[in-house]
């Protein structure tokens, strides 16, 4: 038992240095590690459909080509993945516009990079929908007034979509109750009629759908045709210490985008890797546009709605946060 | 009547797992958000069969494990210094009593920004939430020693070391014992916690994309592995505090004459 104990204690006094040490190590390299030409960079990402092209040109071999590689490691929200990017545990991360411009304003030193994904911009064939439930009286959004509506994050880009569609609508989006719930389980709060309506994105969309929800608008187009919805960011000082490694990671998933956008069955078949997305829905879902390019003029309608639903402390400067 | 007791828990088991299929069955919930005991078993054994879940449950093994003796080594180590010291009892209480009620849920903000996503912060949740548990076992275990045995100890000229090995420790044990079961629980718990939440590998990383994904079966499936684990954990720690403690009357159940 003394020996028992004794080796315990050592053990895990060795544990407690190695841990130590090998936070010194990485601790210090907030810089990527390069060797031989390849530079490997940590990338932090949500599990979600949006970020297929990243896996996809991995696979692809495309950002080997371009002289990257990538360890990916998945974060269950932009709340963790900013403060990463920022501190350096992470090179580069996956947001949306909003969140972007929301922590420049409030001086969050963030940049972004490349283009994330687009809206369809095609009505009623969107990634991201405003459903109400199977034989519900509601028909358009502008009678959502007085309502329950369901989104995944107040003061962010779905309640600007919201707000605007029962705005062109008509209506008076003041008079929406905007309840914050996360996505997967909006199906389940929508179903047993705890929300009138629901602003979903994939795969949740398809779930509602399978369950006779009726969509009453598409939000994201309504924002914006083609609006730039999420892009990959890094922090700044990151881009001006490395601006070749960020040109690089640029340039590779510009072609990742590219390839996901012309594969969309490979795009779907790689969502599998990294998801648990059944098969019978991942055929139903609406896959996002994934453009090389964004889109600076739906970032700016964006950006004014946003002003004008009171997001952001100080107007964001779209010079100093696109590419 | 360890026969009778473990077919009254099977049966128990079994009359919990029937109405969980047959509750869904009869539409009393919907299927879709909370299906039957078949289906989940169903979407278990799929998951067994995959690869990456034995993957994802040996990260949350070793964020388990080694976040529990890290706590335990340095709770242990602490106790034991804080009350043999002087003084150091009094003027740590109350900061102590400070820090022990912070939830260490409340800290993921801050192991995200210094540690991003891997196990470090992982453990340093794990660590901070199960170190109180020992902590505060310690040091009551110790001030629960005898003063007669104490200076009888003294009398015969045992030294520091020897007072701490054979005064303290034997009546500290127990105590350590009790804390340390507490805190292989709670250290399973924030394993968990911090996966789901932060999103770092493990099985709480697996629930939390099974639920975004939408697959249902296999979300319920891996809460009931994290329940398996809690249980084994559980039968586990309790083994332990009876080997270490065979000597102790309250494990040999008789009255010390």
């Amino acid at each position: 038992m003394r020996r028992l104990l004794a080796g315990l204690v050592a053990g895990s006094f060795l544990l407690t240095t190695a841990a130590c040490g090998s936070s010194d190590d990485s601790g210090s390299s907030g810089k990527a590690s390069s060797s031989g030409g390849v530079t490997t960079v940590k990338l932090g990402l949500i599990p979600i459909v949006d970020v297929a092209p990243i896996h996809l040109g991995q696979k692809q071999g495309i950002y080997e080509k371009h002289g990257l590689k990538l360890t990916i490691s998945t974060a269950q929200g932009g709340a963790a993945i900013v403060p990463g990017v920022v501190s350096g545990q992470f090179q580069f991360g996956f947001s949306n516009v909003t969140s972007l411009m929301v922590a420049q304003s409030n001086n969050v030193p963030v940049k972004a990079v490349v283009n994330g994904i687009a809206s369809t911009g095609v009505k009623d064939k969107d990634f991201a929908a405003l459903m109400v439930k199977k034989g519900s009286p509601i028909t358009s959004p502008e009678q959502l007034e007085g309502k329950r509506v369901a989104v995944n994050t107040l003061k962010n880009i779905n309640e600007t979509a919201v707000r605007e569609s029962v705005r062109k609508a008509g209506g008076d989006p003041d008079k929406v109750k905007l309840i914050e719930l996360p996505f997967d389980q909006m199906p389940a709060a929508l179903d047993q009629g705890q929300i009138d309506a629901a602003c979903v994105v994939e795969p949740a969309t398809a779930s509602i759908r399978s369950q006779g929800g009726v969509e009453i608008a598409s939000p994201l187009v309504d924002i914006a045709p083609d609006l730039t919805v999420a892009m990959y960011f890094t922090s700044q000082r990151y881009a001006q210490q490395n601006p070749e490694v960020v040109k690089k990671f640029q340039e590779a998933t510009a072609e990742s985008l590219a390839y996901a956008e012309a594969h969309p069955d490979e795009a779907r078949a790689v969502v599998t890797t990294y998801t648990k997305i059944p098969a019978a829905v991942l055929e139903q879902v609406v896959l996002p546009k994934w453009p090389a390019e964004a889109n600076r003029a739906s970032i700016e309608a964006l950006m004014k709605l946003g002003e004008q639903d009171g997001l952001f402390k100080t107007t964001p400067d779209l010079d100093k946060l696109l590419p | 009547m360890k026969g009778l007791n473990l077919a009254l828990g099977a049966a128990g088991l079994a009359a919990f797992l029937l109405l969980g299929e047959a509750v869904p069955r009869l539409g009393l919930v919907k299927d879709a958000y909370f299906p039957p005991t078949s289906r989940i078993a169903g979407a278990l054994g799929d998951e067994l069969a995959d690869s990456a879940f034995w993957t994802a449950l040996g990260d949350t093994l070793t964020g388990w494990a080694v976040g529990l003796a890290v706590a335990a080594c340095a709770g242990v180590v602490a106790g034991v210094v804080i009350s043999v010291v002087p003084y150091l009892r009094e003027a740590t209480a109350s900061t102590i009593e400070f820090l022990r009620p912070i939830p260490s849920v409340a800290l993921i903000p801050l192991a995200v920004l210094l540690y991003g996503t891997e196990l470090r912060s992982v453990l340093l949740l794990v660590v901070y939430a199960s170190f109180w548990q020992i902590l505060i076992q310690t040091l009551y275990g110790v001030q629960d020693v005898d003063p007669v045995a104490e200076e009888t100890a003294r009398s015969y000229g045992l030294g520091t070391w020897a007072r701490i090995r054979y005064v303290l420790w034997p009546t500290a044990l127990p105590y350590v014992m009790t804390g340390l079961r507490l805190a292989a629980a709670v250290a399973l718990i924030l394993t968990i916690t911090a996966e789901l939440v932060i999103g770092a590998p493990g099985l709480g990383a697996r629930i939390a994309v099974a639920q975004t994904s939408q697959a249902v079966p296999d979300m319920y499936a891996l809460i009931v592995v994290t329940g398996v684990l809690g249980l084994l954990i559980n039968v586990g720690a309790r083994s332990v505090e009876r080997r270490a403690l065979a000597w102790h009357q309250s494990v040999r159940g008789e009255v010390a004459v």
